[in-house]
């Protein structure tokens, strides 16, 4: 593997809150190759976005608090200070968002919203500006787009709004483009259509990807690599044609089969994980997915490590995966 | 934005015309004979023949209505039961006077409330957002005619620092009128101001909630520019919108405390008039007091437009 | 057909239940509230019990003791007469509780009305019902108060109508707020179909969801309407001498302002601490019930 372009190392997030402290993010480790896509893949609570968001420290600070490292670049992004890190957000690490119903300002124009981290960041004024602005909306499918810059939000449709907001994102060609479950509020079509896109620019322009979802079904389609996440934890990392095929961690198993497969014969009955995630104010001393796991025994009261029984395919369960479904 | 005017503009007239009808039946539905009530003990009859005629009393309703409304819409509003004098002479000649205090109570609630609000917001759980949330609680809550008492003990009674009541003209002795307009002002003002504060800062609270927000942060913007470019041109809506509605609660509160401070406006002259059972003066107040506040809910629909480009390309 | 008037109507109460013991324990964590809540119910206390309480009798003149400032004996001082202040202020609160609350009943009763049926009906009716709100929404309400008073005389009763008038358009555009809001959900259209009368609908259905935005904008308007009370009756409009009214002591107290402020003072203190009970209530239940509305006390004009 080449050098990764940022380094995850030990993150841990918690928010203080009046019923005590909430652990959100427990000792997450991962690394992002150049041009490469990651899929964090979780439940909502999971911690997915939540992790995201602090590596752009965009979480309030109180009642955020956030330790570990994030090194992009040879600097940790998480004590850079303000000054530094506003530098990077949008420029080098770019994030959209799930809903482009919200994500845009109703009261401006989407060319003033658009122009903003290009003459921030690129430094283009006036026509300059502008024409880097239509350029992007060309980019990213909008028609007549010159037109279209004077246009409020609330003139254009779901998928286009998403448009908007994608060809934001990549204005300042960051190096990384982080992908809140950007396709979440669109239809089936517009999702679809819109992952292709993001693919396309990612290849043109070269960045690396971290594409956040709760549907593995997506991930299928983009990602090369996978990352479950569980009461904050990891509990399994795989490229992504392993993480379909075999050796799963039971709670990936359950987030697999939950999806409909058509004609697919389900080997377990284990449709809907039963149960709800867990209490980040209370979570349990061992394995997190211990009170919602078909398999638990004795041994996951103790806190299970990251193994690696085939090299690049790390799971975090006390048992060999393969064993327990074969 | 032109039909969102018409529209609005419509609406106004119909409202006003409403208002129109309720005013006019108050001199239909007072027991007893106004003109003669009005009179008292000075009564003449021909005089009060008079009078009645000019107020059209001898005719069936709904003509009095008719050439009632036809005379008010050209400024007839009849005459003063009790001075004899055209109603709309008297308004006109307090209206200057009821307006100063009105706009300055508006300046001291929005120049108190406003920023206070604002900041309150950005920095909220500090201990200024505490104390100023909590000082707009007693804000809220005092009858602006007791803080107009209070005032006038500690500044004008006590402390003899600024006059208890009256007004003087700004033309002729301009310090004397601000210090005159002062206390007033404070009384009407840090009550509105209060309200405006605490509106201000839930708005801007949740506009700094809204994933537009954080898309601008995300963007590289510095807390600045994300105030400026985004969070207060969304805030500014719901604001505008409650201080123009706040505009009504003031002006009520402009009629109660010009009476304590002797304040020559629109209030002390229909407080007067009821004291007369002087009826068409009442009722002329009353009009312009309506007149004034929907004007004032006009413009402010017109800069929500402006404001807000949904309903602008509606 | 029958199992979803049945799912609806079970499910309900259940909702209902859970909801109102959310409430009950929001309300509870909110400090505020708690304490308003408190105070208040010691004013009630002490206002039916007023005249065991009151120390002196209110109208009972003590002349040589005229103008006496605060003391064990009159821990609020006396009057231009030598009446007891204390006395007054504790026998006032009755008058304004009682105009406070048959206000805002009048309020109530015809505002909810209008705004079920403007909101249900919708077309025709629920323009011109809007359209006449929209008339007594568009003078603001004190004046609006004396327009009326002015017309039916002055006088305590004269009041709580006045006040009950000024009140009832914010009534009746949030119930009919609500109710657009509703008429088109699923158990609504379930009840519909099924044959339900408009009247059963909207008394079994409606209204029960209606409930909570009403139940805040009580709240916040008793505050509202024992603030205007005070104001008519510092202008001489509401309750008549020689019953005494926190808004008319206050009055009285004017002429009286650098022998005797306690006069002034007490009588103002009193409406302060009630409107501001009644505010804390009534944002502690509007945090409760219904987040989404605005505090109407950051809109007192509306009302």
């Amino acid at each position: 593997m080449t050098d990764p372009i940022l380094s995850v190392r030990d993150l841990r997030i918690s928010f203080g809150s009046r019923q005590g402290r909430a652990h959100v993010v427990n000792g997450l480790s991962y690394d992002l190759a150049p041009g490469e896509t990651l899929a964090i893949v979780g439940e909502s609570g999971s911690g997915k976005s939540v992790s995201q968001m602090a590596l752009m420290q965009l979480l309030p600070v109180p009642p955020a608090r956030v330790e570990g490292e994030a090194i992009f670049e040879g600097r940790d992004l998480l004590s850079l200070d303000e000054k530094e890190i506003r530098k990077v957000r949008g420029n080098q690490i770019a994030m959209i968002f799930q809903d482009p119903m919200t994500s845009l300002n109703p009261v401006r124009t989407i060319g003033h919203q658009l122009l903003e981290p290009i003459e921030l960041h690129l430094g283009l004024k006036g026509s300059a500006a502008r024409e880097r602005a239509v350029e992007l909306l060309a980019m990213v499918g909008i028609p007549s787009p010159a037109k279209r810059l004077d246009e409020y939000p609330h003139q254009f449709s779901g998928g286009m709004r998403q448009r908007v907001v994608i060809a934001m994102g990549i204005s300042c060609e960051p190096d990384i483009l982080i992908a809140d479950e950007a396709t979440t509020a669109l239809d089936v079509t517009t999702q679809a259509k819109i992952i292709e896109e993001i693919s396309a620019l990612q290849e043109r322009l070269g960045m690396s990807l971290i594409w956040i979802t709760h549907d593995l079904g997506v991930v299928a389609g983009i990602a090369d690599r996978v990352v479950v996440l569980y009461g904050g934890q990891i509990m399994e990392q795989a490229p992504v044609d392993d993480l379909f095929e075999g050796r799963r961690h039971p709670y990936t198993r359950g987030l697999l089969a939950s999806l409909p497969v058509p004609g697919d014969e389900r080997p377990d009955k284990l449709s809907a994980i039963s149960g709800l995630p867990p209490d980040p104010l209370a979570l349990p001393p061992g394995c997190p997915f211990m009170p919602r796991c078909p398999h638990a025994e004795a041994v996951c009261r103790d806190r299970p490590e990251l193994r690696a029984p085939v090299p690049s395919h790390r799971v975090a369960c006390h048992f060999d995966p393969s064993d327990l479904y074969e | 934005m032109t039909g969102f005017i018409v529209r609005r503009v419509g609406q106004m007239l119909l409202a006003l015309l409403g208002v129109s009808v309720v005013v006019f039946a108050l001199i239909h539905l007072v027991p007893g004979d106004p003109v003669r009530i009005a009179m008292g003990t000075r009564f003449d009859q021909e005089v009060y023949e008079a009078l009645r005629a000019r107020a059209g009393l001898d005719r069936p309703l709904v003509t009095q209505y008719l050439s009632w409304l036809a005379r008010a819409v050209v400024g007839d509003l009849g005459v003063s039961f009790r001075s004899g004098a055209p109603v709309t002479e008297l308004v006109w000649q307090r209206l200057p006077a009821t307006m100063t205090l009105a706009g300055a109570a508006l300046l001291v609630a929005i120049v108190v409330g406003v920023p206070l609000g604002i900041i309150s917001a950005v920095r909220s759980g500090s201990k200024l957002d505490y104390t100023a949330s909590a000082l707009s609680q007693v804000g809220v809550s005092v009858p602006d005619f007791w803080a107009a008492v209070m005032y006038i003990l500690v500044f004008s009674l006590t402390l003899g620092w600024l006059p208890a009541s009256g007004y003087v003209s700004l033309w002729a002795d301009p310090v004397g009128w601000l210090r005159h307009l002062i206390l007033p002002a404070l009384s009407v003002g840090l009550v509105s101001g209060s309200i405006v504060f605490r509106f201000v800062r839930s708005a801007v609270l949740e506009a700094l909630n809204q994933d537009y927000t954080r898309t601008a942060r995300a963007k590289g913007l510095s807390r600045r520019q994300v105030l400026i470019g985004h969070v207060l041109p969304n805030a500014w809506i719901p604001i505008v919108t409650v201080i123009g509605l706040q505009l009504g609660f003031l002006l009520g509160g402009v009629v109660v405390v010009e009476i304590v401070f002797a304040w020559p406006g629109i209030g002390r002259l229909a407080f007067l008039a009821i004291g007369d059972r002087d009826i068409t003066v009442l009722q002329g107040t009353v009009l312009y007091i309506a007149f004034m506040f929907l004007l004032i809910n006009l413009l402010v629909d017109i800069i929500y437009g402006w404001l807000d480009p949904r309903v602008r390309y509606d | 057909m029958t199992d979803t008037a049945a799912a609806t109507e079970s499910t309900q109460p259940v909702a209902h239940r859970s909801r109102l013991q959310m409430t009950v324990s929001t309300v509870f964590r909110n400090r505020l509230a708690v304490s308003g809540l408190l105070v208040l119910a010691v004013l009630i206390l002490v206002a039916i019990f007023a005249p065991w309480i009151a120390p002196y009798g209110v109208n009972e003149l003590n002349v040589p003791s005229r103008l006496e400032g605060p003391s064990l004996a009159h821990p609020f001082g006396t009057d231009n007469l030598g009446r007891d202040v204390l006395s007054r202020v504790v026998v006032a609160s009755r008058v304004s509780l009682q105009v406070g609350f048959i206000a805002v009943g009048i309020a109530l009763a015809l505002g909810v009305p209008v705004g079920l049926i403007a909101g249900y009906y919708g077309g025709r009716i629920d323009s011109i019902l809007m359209r006449i709100m929209d008339v007594l929404f568009s003078v603001p309400a004190i004046v609006l108060a004396i327009a009326i008073l002015a017309t039916l005389g002055p006088g305590i009763f004269n009041a709580m109508i006045a006040i009950g008038i000024v009140y009832t358009p914010i009534f009746a555009r949030i119930t009919r707020g609500s109710v657009l809001s509703l008429r088109e959900a699923v158990f609504v259209r379930a009840a519909r179909s099924l044959g339900a009368t408009d009247g059963r609908i909207l008394g079994t259905h409606v209204l029960p969801n209606v409930i909570a935005p009403v139940i805040v904008q009580t709240s916040l308007s008793l505050a509202f309407a024992i603030l205007a009370e005070a104001a008519l009756s510092f202008l001489g409009l509401g309750v008549q001498p020689p019953d005494p009214a926190w808004g008319r002591m206050l009055s009285e107290g004017r002429g009286f302002f650098q022998q005797a402020p306690w006069m002034a003072i007490f009588p103002g203190l009193a409406i302060l601490v009630t409107v501001m009970s009644f505010n804390f209530v009534g944002d502690g239940l509007r945090d409760a019930l219904d987040p989404q509305q605005r505090s109407v006390i950051e809109s007192r004009g509306v009302a």
